[in-house]
């Protein structure tokens, strides 16, 4: 492949890993740190995803239907899409966090169906299964390779704001609270924090940041209808990625968020070069082996790449 | 009234034998196991597709493929608890819950690498209604559906009263702990709970296929139904199951009955839309709404069964 | 018959026995009461393999059994009657007494006889839930469930936890029955006053160790086991 191909290559892995890697570090704040077992990824994703695509995309290219296309500036898009998952995420946490482990799984799940089911259904809004093209890209008007070198280096920026973010909160008292939550619930309670609120506050952010990735996929992809929303790519490519990287360990979840995306798309490269019907059972394969290492790396890598570290204390006291 | 009995509760009655069916396994997995199953659905999948696979090979009708789709399903179900969820027996509930996913990928996965994913028909060509059930719309595969059903519900029945094993289930689904000390033995009572569970399951995948036809998403798509019946009638009890199951399939038969439309009491007219309140594209959303509204008002279900 | 030596363990992480040992012999009565929490229900859990044991060593019949799982434990002859949650609440009782013979091939109708010989008013209420059983007839069902396999040993953990003083008196008379019958009965207890009147010998046990071994009567008469810990019970 020649080097300009290569270039590509190499921008467009760095640009859509370091999307996962927002979607992982969300799901790392929810899983990792405080232990609610969400699994409605693909419903904040698409939330996210059609509010920024709606609120930026000039009115005549919403694709041919008569959707509400406003034509605000990007990150106006970017931040109502976070605002809006996060509005969503409180909605949902209200009335499903108090649920035991499992039960939040199948809630999630739903609630991911239900938005999926509102965006094939509600097509006036949403332009139902076709959905919104000609959605806005940073840099587009700028030569290759530098739209996409700009746009590579604009999602790293936004995945270390993030880090940065969360790695500040994890080392913050209301970091020791949320692990102490997670790791012994009963005792977090009897020392009198307010459980439910906390473990809100961690699905909320989880989730707006994991509507963020919707919406610079939407913005990256230009196009987005409730297909690109499957739960394989949103939700559970997302899981594989933080229990190989390491769940509570931010920098895990940033390390597996790229690594499976690399050998996700390095299949590609197969696949292009095999007969068509091949092709698509490479697809199924992927599908297969998403599954395989499910399995396989919790019971033999529980800990993931990068196990969790405890953060060191800044010479306080220990909460037991 | 016809038109009620044709076109919605007969609908309604199978779907929700098909639910009921799949539910009861759900429910006893997870009183027994103690997780939630989510590769449960593409196990009726898997089920459907090994009774295709009969049903092209041999060019026997599919309810005899039955039993071959029984014993496959429940030979791998067996092959997947001991690879894929017992090593998590002791650890927290949630692992052994992300491995079911994984285990469910693999599944569906395996299924399309196989046969692909174009939906198929189990037998070519329609089938007229039975005439001498005329006025109303009944086609042999409901009394076959319906049959099939009955005939195993009353199996498990039989097995859940009147033998050791069975007995021993509804023990382990009561307190797991104290049948380990009893000395029932536990692994056994697993093994069983998977195959009864798997041999349910296949026989809805089957039944779902030869009311519609067969596709890889058949049992994935079901999953939150299934789930939704199992808590609406309570963890653990196979009744309730089966309660759960019917009312889940009648709720989404009948929420696109034009009679919503129009909101009557006494005669007076207080709403009147011109199309249905739920739109059918919401359907598989009325069975999460039912469980949520279960889950947070009582979580027991209806007959009162385990709860966490 | 049961010999326990040395049992240091407990749940996770904190030791709870610190150096347990006992013994139990053939046709014995055998108490153990102490303040709470310290150790008599862990006893007895570590002894019928429930709780991980770091230390110590566990023969019945002279036989090492500490690796042994629990169904092994049964089929050897130990059988094990917990505090709570002790009887399967949607099984009928007789469904109950059914599943205490599991490990049994067969099982003669003389057994169940036996049962409901000894627990009167379980034979009336044979085909009813046992959810739906007064706590005095639970703990019956309980102790009856456990005969089952017509064990050697019977161990019971506080089996008059929470019953009224005539049902006591009833569950310790049958106690004494089956006793009589050649059963050795290993026995945690609260209402310590009575339950060394009923034993042969008893262990006071206080913050994971031994404290006192001796007969039933000795341990009654002894002042300083009588103050500190026959104040025990209601």
């Amino acid at each position: 492949m020649e080097l300009g191909g290569l270039l590509l290559y190499f921008t467009a892995l760095v640009t859509m890993g370091g999307i996962y890697a927002v979607m992982a570090l969300g799901l790392n704040l929810c899983w990792g740190m405080t232990g609610l077992f969400n699994v409605g990824i693909a419903g904040f994703f698409a939330v996210g995803a059609y509010t920024s695509a709606l609120l930026t995309t000039p009115p005549a290219l919403t694709g041919g239907v008569d959707v509400g296309g406003l034509g605000w500036p990007m990150p106006a898009g970017w931040l109502a899409a976070t605002v809006i998952a996060a509005a969503v995420a409180w909605a949902v946490g209200r009335i499903c966090l108090r649920l035991r482990s499992d039960y939040l799984a199948i809630a999630t799940i739903g609630i991911a169906e239900i938005i999926r089911l509102v965006a094939l259904n509600e097509e006036t809004f949403t332009g139902g299964a076709y959905g919104i093209k000609g959605i806005p890209r940073p840099f587009e008007t700028m030569d290759r390779p530098w739209g996409e070198i700009a746009m590579m280096l604009l999602i790293g920026l936004i995945v270390f704001a993030v880090y940065l973010f969360l790695q500040r909160a994890r080392n913050s008292p209301w970091g020791r609270v949320m692990r102490a939550i997670r790791d012994n619930e009963t005792a977090a309670a009897a020392m009198g924090k307010d459980v439910e609120a906390f473990r809100l506050q961690a699905f909320i952010i989880g989730s707006a940041f994991m509507g963020l990735g919707g919406a610079l996929t939407a913005h990256y992809l230009k196009v987005f209808h409730p297909e690109a929303s499957e739960p394989l790519y949103a939700t559970f490519l997302v899981w594989v990625m933080l229990i190989v990287g390491g769940s509570g360990n931010n920098r895990g979840a940033i390390l597996g968020a790229v690594l499976v995306w690399l050998l996700w798309t390095a299949s590609e490269l197969i696949t292009g070069a095999l007969p068509p019907e091949w092709g698509v059972k490479i697809a199924y394969l992927k599908m297969f082996l998403v599954g395989l290492l499910l399995v396989v790396v919790l019971q033999w890598f529980p800990a993931g790449l990068l196990p969790e570290r405890p953060p060191k204390l800044a010479g306080g006291p220990t909460a037991k | 009234m016809i038109e009620f009995i044709n076109n919605y509760l007969v609908p309604g009655l199978i779907l929700g034998s098909i639910y009921a069916l799949g539910a009861i396994g759900v429910s006893m997995i997870y009183s027994i196991l103690r997780f939630a199953h989510f590769a449960h659905g593409d196990l009726m999948t898997f089920g459907a597709y090994l009774a295709y696979a009969v049903v092209v090979a041999a060019d026997w009708p599919p309810l005899v493929a039955l039993p071959f789709a029984i014993a496959g399903t429940a030979a791998a179900a067996l092959v997947i608890d001991n690879l894929a969820y017992r090593p998590f027996r002791k650890s927290r509930p949630i692992v052994v819950v992300i491995a079911s996913f994984g285990v469910a990928l693999m599944l569906r996965a395996a299924i399309m690498l196989i046969w692909g994913v174009q939906p198929a028909p189990y037998v070519e060509g329609i089938e007229p209604p039975l005439e001498s059930l005329e006025p109303f719309r009944i086609h042999e595969k409901h009394i076959i559906i319906v049959g099939t059903a009955l005939v195993l519900v009353i199996a498990l029945h039989l097995l859940l009263t009147r033998t050791k094993m069975g007995k021993a289930m509804r023990a382990m689904s009561d307190d797991a702990d104290l049948a380990r000390v009893t000395g029932i033995g536990t692994e056994r009572v697993i093994a069983w709970t998977w195959i009864v569970g798997a041999v349910l399951a296949a026989a809805a995948g089957v039944l779902m296929a030869i009311d519609t036809q067969i596709k890889p998403t058949l049992g994935w798509d079901q999953l939150l139904p299934l789930f939704a019946a199992a808590i609406l009638g309570g963890l653990g009890r196979p009744y309730g199951a089966i309660l759960g199951g019917l009312v889940i399939g009648m709720v989404e038969e009948l929420s696109s009955y034009p009679a919503w439309d129009t909101v009557q009491i006494f005669g007076a007219k207080l709403l009147e839309l011109d199309k249905p309140i739920i739109s059918p594209g919401y359907k598989t959303g009325l069975a999460f709404a039912i469980m949520i509204i279960m889950l947070i008002w009582r979580p027991q279900g209806l007959l009162r069964g385990r709860v966490l | 018959m049961l010999v326990a030596e040395g049992l240091v363990g407990g749940y996770g992480g904190a030791d709870i026995l610190k150096g347990v040992s006992m013994r139990l012999d053939a046709r014995e009565i055998v108490v153990i009461i102490g303040p709470n929490g310290a150790g008599k229900s862990t006893v007895m859990k570590a002894v019928f393999g429930l709780v991980a044991l770091r230390e110590g060593r566990i023969t019945f019949d002279g036989q090492d059994i500490a690796r042994l799982p629990t169904e092994q434990r049964v089929r050897r002859g130990l059988a094990y009657v917990p505090q709570e949650r002790n009887v399967f609440v949607s099984l009928s009782v007789h469904e109950n007494l059914e599943m205490g013979a599991f490990v049994r091939s067969t099982v003669p109708r003389s057994v169940y006889d036996r049962v409901y010989t000894l627990f009167p008013p379980l034979a009336e209420k044979r085909r009813q839930a046992a959810g739906e059983l007064s706590g005095g007839q639970r703990q019956m069902l309980a102790v009856g469930r456990a005969l089952m396999v017509e064990p050697k040993v019977l161990l019971l953990d506080e089996p008059t936890a929470g019953l009224s003083p005539r049902a006591m008196d009833e569950i310790f008379a049958c106690i004494r029955a089956i006793n009589r019958e050649g059963v050795a009965i290993l026995m945690v207890e609260q209402n310590a006053k009575q339950a060394l009147g009923l034993a042969h010998r008893g262990y006071v046990l206080a913050t994971g160790e031994n404290r006192f071994t001796d007969t039933g009567a000795a341990l009654l008469a002894n002042r300083e086991v009588a103050e500190s810990f026959l104040g025990g019970g209601h």
